[in-house]
């Protein structure tokens, strides 16, 4: 005997108002919006944009590899940004062997042996039919600067006495000179 | 002032250790404090203090060190050296009763010293020859309200002067001088008069004695008579006793073939003939008169009679008032050798004879035996007693106790009580003359079991190995008891003890055999990991009296060590045992001296004879240059001709005219180089000038005071370098020592008027580097070259480059040498013997670094090498004194030795006094030091291990829990 439950009375005007956005009005071209004011930046974001780029004409493949080649190129130039700010770094750090400075040369070691590994990993998304040979001077210049960053880092390194450069360090290979006489001491 | 203070600063930045802490002293090293052998008519029992019954055994030895041991231990009281290098049978030493002070007399000093610490009270030097008697005044006169008695003693070798001195300044009250020209011989006193006893040579041959009494007070001559002994007293050992005092003022001899025996009271002209006894027939060759100092004591004396295989003695009573002598008893003849001593009690005179078996005291009264005791314990009856001195005290009833003193042939002094062992001191080690290291090799077995595998094929190697390993199993139980006794000492012990049970290395190679030959022929073993205690001892060879072993060469070969006399006689000697294996004949010709050669990993000890041949010449390899001195003093390089005996000199060193050679330094054998360059501070290299054939010759010039070192490529005979010094004390020891590519050396110096170059007074310590160029990463001429000769034309042209650097010290310097580890990469050490502190100094090779900046601050590149300000003053930090707080007194010789820790040298020093000891002279970097918590670490593990035990559990119970109950 199951009985039946009678419908739930429909919502009331205020809650359905509150539920629904009201329907936007076309605003009149006189009044211009106030500073600082985005059209559609109140939560549909996404939706807007979808609008948006769907408005947009997509661009073309030259205009694509001219994007990617500047991408590139800011993407091989960004080694050579960072070595005024490594170098004053490792200029501070000073040249004894401590933990700290130890442990910077290693990162500074690290990054660019890193880069230099993976090159063609960096650029495969800036790979396109066409711009092969200009993505080729890129990555050259990519490794360039890697290379000038590992430059940084030999030179701290050599700084830091670390580098066999010097005779001392070929002392141990070197050998005595050895006399082909002998002579035995027998005044005792 | 501030020179001072910044070198103390600097010193004190430099060491590593801020002190020297008690606990961390006199672990590993050890010290045989000695006097030398004593001698029987300077050794006595004597009571410093007259309110104290305590006495001391006083000694003045053959070494001429005067001495104070306590009789109870046997240690040490106190010693002062008397004469060095003089005879000892004209050294005196006597005390006066119940007083504070003994004197002794040695050549031509004669000095006071507190008896109870060894202080001098007076000294005084007389210019009258040396001294042939001294004896304190027991006068009555002198005894009232004088703080010190006096002492007459008698001087001179042709005319005899008699000197009273005072007892407390030394100074003379009057003086006798014998003009006759008869040969002074002994002094002795009565109550008023003084007797002078000098003998008379007879118109064709012997002596008469002649006696001169002497007015005590004034030392006018009262009376003079002759005694007609020419016939007996043919030469002047025949002469058995003068009395000394008025206790028994007697003159005793005996004729040459030692048939009869002649008294004479002195002051009567009355002799008293007793004839030796020789009931047997057997030739009597020594008396021995042994009679009581003491004054007041009853006048018997007892003559003892040593015959080749025994011994007899008689005591004789005096009758003053009568002025007779008279036998009283006879002691009955022994078997061996034996010797007597006479100890005064009261008034009474008691004998104590000790033979290897026994001791008997008997009354001087009556033959009746007071007591006898059975030697036990003793290394008497191995070595026989030479003399003794007895002191004897009398228990209630008539029991006794006898403490004897004895000095054995062997030169070791023992203390026997009641016939019981109670101490002794190894005094024959007092005149070491070599010494050499022997390694105790734990694993030889191993190394000739290894050979063998090595030499056979895989297959019967293998089975070789599998053999030895279950051979080796018998061995694991023994090993494993020996575990928890290993792992507890290492944990708790002292982790500088060595485990001494039986004669086996340690794992670190701190123990060795020292083999020490002395003067008098025997050769010892000490350990050097079980502070220096003698393992054995062998008499090698027996030397006449007063004669010393002349020792040129010794040679540790394997297991056996052989040592060269100067006669060319060779002894060797199993290392462990000391059994004589081998004994080679004396040669005709004299040894000069010795050179160890090495030739197809043999090593072998060849003679240079005196006339500069060489022993076995074909033992020595082609092109092999002998460096020697030969006969005129000059530094001399020979070689052999191939095929030939004979050997022809390839270069000799004369120094300039009215120089003399004085010193010859060469590298040591082993002096391992471990980089041949030195490091500066901007990692450019000075490479070090490394030849294993340098030649350092010191000459003096007397006449000039000058000092001259030439340094000399002992293969060519090329001079390398030389350095001058003026003002120099030539008679002042001029030590040197010659190391890696830098020598080192000190002398004194006076300032030098008008001198073109800077002197200075004082003592001096010269250090000086070699370098192949002076300029930094250049090898010089020879460029890089692996070998060289330097009998090339253009050798001459390749010099070192030498800097140096003098510094002033504050001691003298009697010894040096250089410390010696494995590989030579530890930094070397130079050790000086300091004769006047009787220390020995170990000064870091660091701080005689030449290149230190002078007058300026060093560079940061300095710095970093380690180089710091020079400052001219280099004073010896307390820290560096290895001896501490020892007097280790007259050592000749310290020789080190590498041992299988690369930090560590072994330090031996020998002379009068034996000394051992380890250094570290960049600490001990590769052992664990004392500070290592082994305890703590081992507790942390088993903390932590127990916490993982606990938490394991529940950490396991809870992930599972955890799986479990999650939704």
């Amino acid at each position: 005997m199951v009985e039946q439950v009678p419908l739930p009375p429909p919502p009331p005007q205020w809650v359905l108002d509150l539920d629904s956005k009201p329907i936007r009005k076309s605003k009149p071209a006189s009044i211009p919006d106030p500073p600082g004011y985005v059209a559609g930046g109140t939560g549909n974001t996404k939706r807007t944009k979808q609008t948006q780029q769907q408005q947009r004409t997509p661009p073309t493949a030259e205009e694509t590899n001219q994007l990617k080649l500047k991408k590139a190129w800011e993407l091989a130039l960004a080694p050579a940004k960072q070595l005024p700010m490594n170098g004053i770094m490792m200029y501070m750090s000073g040249n004894s062997l401590q933990i700290f400075s130890i442990m910077m040369v290693f990162m500074l070691f690290k990054g660019p042996i890193q880069g230099l590994m993976n090159v063609n990993q960096v650029f495969s998304r800036f790979e396109a039919e066409g711009i092969q040979s200009q993505m080729l001077g890129i990555k050259l210049v990519y490794v360039l600067m890697q290379l000038l960053a590992l430059g940084l880092g030999v030179w701290k390194v050599n700084g830091m006495g670390l580098l066999p450069t010097a005779r001392s360090d070929w002392l141990a290979w070197e050998t005595e000179r050895l006399p082909l006489e002998r002579a035995i001491p027998a005044f005792r | 002032m501030r020179l001072f203070a910044s070198s103390a600063l600097v010193l004190s930045l430099l060491s590593p250790v801020y002190a020297v802490f008690q606990d961390e002293a006199y672990h590993t090293d050890f010290h045989h404090a000695l006097l030398g052998t004593p001698q029987e008519h300077t050794t006595f029992f004597h009571r410093p203090q007259s309110v104290s019954k305590a006495s001391l055994l006083y000694t003045l030895s053959e070494k001429g060190i005067l001495g104070a041991v306590n009789p109870r231990n046997g240690s040490l009281v106190w010693r002062q050296v008397l004469g060095d290098g003089l005879p000892p049978t004209n050294a005196f030493l006597r005390a006066g009763e119940d007083e504070d002070a003994v004197v002794g007399a040695i050549g031509d000093h004669v000095s006071s010293w507190s008896a109870l610490d060894g202080k001098l009270v007076w000294s005084n030097v007389f210019g009258d020859g040396p001294a042939r008697d001294l004896e304190v005044l027991e006068l009555e006169e002198g005894k009232v309200n004088r703080p010190a008695k006096d002492v007459v003693t008698l001087f001179g070798t042709e005319k005899g002067v008699v000197k009273r001195l005072d007892g407390a300044t030394g100074d003379v009250k009057w003086e006798f001088k014998d003009q006759s020209g008869d040969l002074p011989y002994q002094v002795s006193s009565s109550a008023t008069s003084i007797y002078y006893i000098s003998l008379h040579p007879a118109l064709i041959k012997g002596y008469k004695i002649k006696v001169t009494t002497l007015d005590a007070l004034t030392g006018a001559q009262t009376g003079q008579y002759t005694l007609n002994t020419d016939s007996d007293v043919t030469s002047a050992d025949l002469i058995l006793f003068v009395g000394s005092n008025a206790a028994l003022p007697v003159v005793a001899w005996t004729d040459p073939s030692h048939k009869t025996l002649k008294v004479n009271l002195l002051g009567s002209r009355q002799i008293s003939t007793f004839n030796v006894p020789s009931e047997s027939g057997e030739r009597v060759e020594k008396i021995i008169l042994h009679a009581p100092h003491v004054i007041n004591s009853v006048p018997h004396f007892l003559v003892h009679y040593q015959s080749p295989s025994s011994h007899s003695a008689e005591v004789y009573h005096i009758d003053l008032s009568a002025g007779t002598v008279s036998k009283a008893y006879s002691l009955p003849k022994l078997a061996g050798k034996g010797t007597f001593s006479t100890t005064t009690v009261d008034a009474n005179v008691f004998f104590t004879r000790s033979t290897q078996e026994e001791f008997v005291l008997v009354s001087s009264a009556s033959h009746g035996i007071l007591g006898r005791w059975p030697v036990r314990g003793a290394s008497l009856a191995i070595d026989a007693p030479v003399h003794g001195v007895s002191e004897v005290v009398a228990k209630t009833g008539s029991t006794y106790a006898v403490r004897s003193a004895v000095t054995l042939t062997s030169g070791e002094w023992q203390l026997i009580r009641n016939g019981d062992f109670d101490w002794s001191r190894p005094e024959y080690l007092a005149g070491v003359v070599a010494a050499d290291w022997a390694e105790l090799e734990e694993q030889k077995d191993l190394a000739r079991e290894l050979e063998v595998e090595g030499h056979e094929n895989v297959l019967s190697a293998y089975i070789h190995r599998v053999k030895r390993h279950l051979r080796d199993l018998e061995g694991l139980p023994a090993w494993i008891q020996r575990l928890p006794s290993r792992l507890a000492g290492s944990l708790f012990g002292d982790h500088n003890v060595i485990p001494t049970d039986g004669l086996h290395a340690d794992s670190f190679g701190f123990r060795k055999l020292i083999l020490v030959a002395t003067e008098n022929g025997r050769v010892l073993a000490l350990d050097s990991g079980d502070v220096g205690k003698i393992v054995w001892a062998t008499t090698v060879i027996d030397l006449g009296p007063g004669k010393k072993w002349d020792v040129k060469g010794m040679l540790v070969n394997g297991d056996a060590v052989q040592i060269r006399s100067g006669t060319g006689e060779q002894v060797t000697l199993e290392v462990l045992t000391g059994k004589v294996l081998q004994r080679e004949p004396a040669k005709p010709a004299k040894v000069e001296s010795t050179a160890i050669i090495e030739e197809a990993g043999q090593l072998s000890l060849l003679s240079i004879y005196e006339d500069e041949t060489i022993e076995a010449p074909e033992l020595i390899g082609e092109g092999t240059v002998i460096v020697l001195q030969g006969k005129n003093g000059n530094a001399k390089g020979v070689q052999v001709v191939p095929g030939q005996k004979s050997s022809v000199p390839v270069w000799e060193f004369a120094p300039p005219a009215g120089e003399r050679i004085v010193g010859l330094t060469s590298r040591a054998a082993h002096d391992p180089v471990a980089s041949i360059g030195k490091v500066l501070g901007d990692r450019s290299v000075m490479y070090k000038y490394l030849n294993p054939n340098l030649l350092l010759v010191t000459t003096v010039s007397d006449a000039q005071s000058t000092l001259s070192f030439h340094l000399l490529d002992s293969t060519s005979g090329n001079v390398l370098y030389t350095a001058s010094h003026e003002g120099v004390a030539t008679s002042r020891p001029i030590t040197s020592a010659l190391s890696e590519n830098w020598f080192t050396y000190a002398f004194w110096a006076d300032v030098v008027e008008g001198s073109t170059s800077a002197t200075s007074k004082g003592y001096q310590l010269v250090v000086a580097e070699l370098y192949e160029s002076s300029i930094p990463n250049d090898r010089g001429l020879l460029g890089s070259r692996n070998n060289y000769s330097s009998v090339d034309a253009s050798a001459t042209d390749n010099q070192p480059h030498v800097i140096s650097q003098a510094y002033r010290i504050p001691e003298e310097i009697s010894g040096m040498t250089v410390t010696q580890t494995r590989q030579g990469i530890t930094s070397r050490e130079l050790l000086c013997t300091l004769s006047s502190s009787n220390a020995i100094v170990a000064i870091p090779r660091m701080v005689l670094d030449p290149r230190r900046p002078l007058g300026r601050d060093p560079t940061p590149a300095e710095a970093e090498e380690g180089l710091f300000r020079y400052v001219p003053t280099l004073e010896f930090n307390p820290q560096w004194i290895i001896t501490h707080k020892r007097e280790v007194a007259g050592i000749d010789q310290v020789i080190t030795s590498p041992t299988l820790l690369e930090s560590t040298s072994l330090v031996f020093a020998y002379g009068l006094d034996v000394f051992g000891t380890r250094v570290a002279p960049s600490r001990q970097f590769d052992i664990l030091g004392k500070e290592f918590g082994k305890v703590q670490l081992i507790g942390t593990v088993l903390a932590v291990a127990a916490g993982v035990a606990i938490l394991a559990p529940m950490v396991r119970r809870k992930q599972i829990n955890a799986q479990w109950q999650s939704p």
